[in-house]
């Protein structure tokens, strides 16, 4: 159930639809050369084509997936996703994906409680997409209301902001963070269930520590730089327990991940690491790809 | 592209080097393809596999013992190229001959094992057990030292710095690998390549393999320290091609056999070496990236209508 049943594609992409969905986020749709699978929780390598390819492409996980059109969310934080920004549709890029080891599907014991924070979004809502049932609870965390995708999360989705401007009249949400909130709905579920989270380092810690606390699964998607992001280079490593291995392991997060069961990760070294796999160039973008 | 006219050599066509024939030229570079086995579900869009038209994979570097590689930030990457610092994070050779070896044997993956170790006798304790493991397997055609590494019986200094212990490393291997082919990957970092290669040749090796990565440092210009812990690293990528292509031309001058690899990005990057005199080529850095890379070069150089008898080795 949590092996990727899919052949993973090298093949070119042409871009069908590139721009916000709010403040913050950009959705990128893209059309490949041929139809694709995935799971909730697999990612895609995207990069320039040619002679402008960047050295390592860049991963993002996938939202959804229609035969051969495939959609990610970004946030500009660099020099790929700088260049992303800047596609417009019949731009070509090149993509390797799916990739990954996904959330586990959807006999997870019930109610499953969604946790994305930010440009995290994509591998929780294609979970609820796929596999949501009655009962269960999801949760998006963005930085104020001008950050939310609100078109995009619809009805199903409860709403947190650290700052409360910005948010639409006919919507309401929770101020705080996300995993006050996700801990608030967890209070009121019939427990104990599932966590399935994505987001930044201290909001899966905190996941990780709800679901810990109150005898949840939890799965963690892992936000890493990437080399090869098939496995090879060995380049984002992720420290996790292992009976065989004292006292932890170089987990490969592309390929061994990036969805970890929680219990495993070892949180004093991965805290320390995180976000530092792969480092860029600081210099900005010059050419349009 | 179109091949030059001077290009006649099918790469795709098995040729002999040392003791063994290769299904082919071109390779993936040690390090760059994991251990042969992380692309099996792969395709391209025409269905094409990572595969197709390999000559050979160079595994990940294995050493006696187990290595969990360096601590994070491993990778950086570079307008021109990327610098690593992996730390030759590895199973072991020991899981490596129970697990790995026999798995591609099973894919019918054509390899090549590339070894460290910190003392020349490891190698040969590795080839001997490499020997006696992989006996029975016909896809295993050679082995690679990976002569980059600190030599702890001569205080730390690289191995491939210095002939004598690259002759003794390489005399180590061959005394117990007489029907595979034995190449010593050679460092850049050295003033004169071309008596490396020369002392690899003397003592036993079929080819060497050149270059393996230049030492390099980034800086974070945030904080003003080295960006990688351990403050070098090995640089790869379409830098060091030019590099890769001087130091190779200097080999081939010695007279020594040599599998090119250093910063190729396409056929026209190969054909490049090829020109030179290499007897093959490997695929590094751009494999990480694609992994279809060396199968869609393997393919761009195959001339329309020509193929090689095997077993020839002349150069173009």
């Amino acid at each position: 159930m949590n092996e990727p049943a899919t052949i993973t594609r090298s093949c070119r992409g042409s871009v069908l639809d590139n721009g916000p969905v709010s403040r913050g986020l950009l959705r990128l749709d893209l059309r490949l050369e041929v139809p694709v699978n995935f799971l909730p929780g697999q990612f895609a390598m995207l990069n320039r084509s040619g002679g402008r390819a960047f050295v390592f492409g860049r991963p993002f996980s996938i939202l959804a997936v229609d035969g051969d059109t495939v959609s990610f969310l970004y946030r500009v934080v660099g020099r790929g996703t700088a260049v992303l920004a800047e596609l417009e549709p019949g731009d070509e890029l090149t993509f390797l994906g799916p990739l990954g080891r996904p959330f586990p599907g959807p006999d997870v014991v019930r109610p499953a409680l969604l946790v994305g924070g930010g440009v995290g979004l994509p591998p929780v809502a294609a979970w609820l997409a796929r596999w949501g049932r009655d009962g269960d609870v999801a949760c998006f965390g963005g930085r104020d209301g001008h950050d939310v995708p609100w078109d995009l999360l619809g009805s199903d989705w409860a709403v947190s902001v650290d700052e409360t401007e910005g948010v639409p009249a006919d919507h309401t949400a929770w101020h705080g963070l996300v995993t006050e909130l996700a801990a608030d709905r967890l209070a009121h579920a019939e427990g104990p269930g599932t966590v399935l989270a994505c987001g930044p380092v201290p909001l899966l810690r905190a996941a990780a520590d709800l679901a810990a606390r109150e005898d949840w699964d939890c799965w963690l998607s892992l936000e890493e730089h990437m080399g090869c992001g098939y496995g090879v280079c060995k380049g984002c490593v992720v420290p996790v327990r292992d009976p065989a291995v004292s006292p932890w392991r170089n987990a490969t997060c592309c390929s061994e991940g990036p969805v970890f069961p929680a219990a495993d990760i070892v949180w004093e070294v991965y805290g320390a690491q995180a976000s530092l796999a792969v480092t860029e160039p600081e210099r900005p973008p010059k050419e349009k790809p | 592209m179109n091949l030059p006219a001077w290009w006649t050599i099918d790469p795709c066509a098995p040729f002999r080097l040392g003791p063994r024939e290769f299904p082919g030229r071109i390779w993936t570079a040690s390090g760059c393809f994991g251990y042969g086995l992380s692309a099996h579900d792969v395709a391209g869009a025409d269905g094409r596999t990572p595969y197709d038209g390999l000559g050979a994979v160079v595994t990940k570097t294995v050493t006696p013992s187990p290595r969990p590689g360096n601590p994070m930030p491993r990778l950086v990457e570079l307008p021109t190229g990327a610098l690593n610092s992996i730390g030759l994070e590895n199973v072991g050779i020991d899981a490596f001959l129970a697990e790995t070896l026999p798995a591609l044997e099973q894919g019918g993956v054509p390899t090549v094992v590339s070894l460290a170790a910190t003392r020349p006798q490891e190698f040969g304790t590795m080839a001997a057990a490499l020997q006696d493991a992989g006996a029975g397997c016909c896809h295993w055609h050679g082995v690679e030292l990976n002569l980059s590494c600190p030599n702890v019986a001569e205080g730390g200094h690289d191995f491939g710095r210095d002939p004598d212990t690259v002759a003794a490393c390489v005399a180590a291997a061959r005394v117990h690998l007489p029907d595979r082919a034995l190449l010593a990957k050679l460092t850049p970092n050295v003033a004169e390549i071309g008596i490396l290669a020369r002392a690899a040749a003397d003592a036993g090796a079929d080819a060497v393999s050149a270059i393996n990565t230049v030492v390099g440092l980034e800086v974070d210009l945030a904080t003003g320290r080295p960006v990688l812990p351990r403050r070098f690293g090995g640089y790869s990528g379409p830098g060091i091609l030019p590099i890769a292509l001087a130091k190779v031309d200097e080999i081939v001058s010695a007279g020594v056999p040599v599998v090119g690899v250093g910063g190729i990005a396409d056929a026209r990057d190969a054909l490049r070496f090829f020109a030179l005199g290499a007897v093959a080529v490997q695929v590094g850095t751009s494999q990480m990236r694609d992994p279809l890379a060396a199968a869609d070069l393997a393919a761009g150089l195959v001339p329309d209508g020509q193929t090689q008898e095997p077993g020839q080795t002349q150069d173009p």
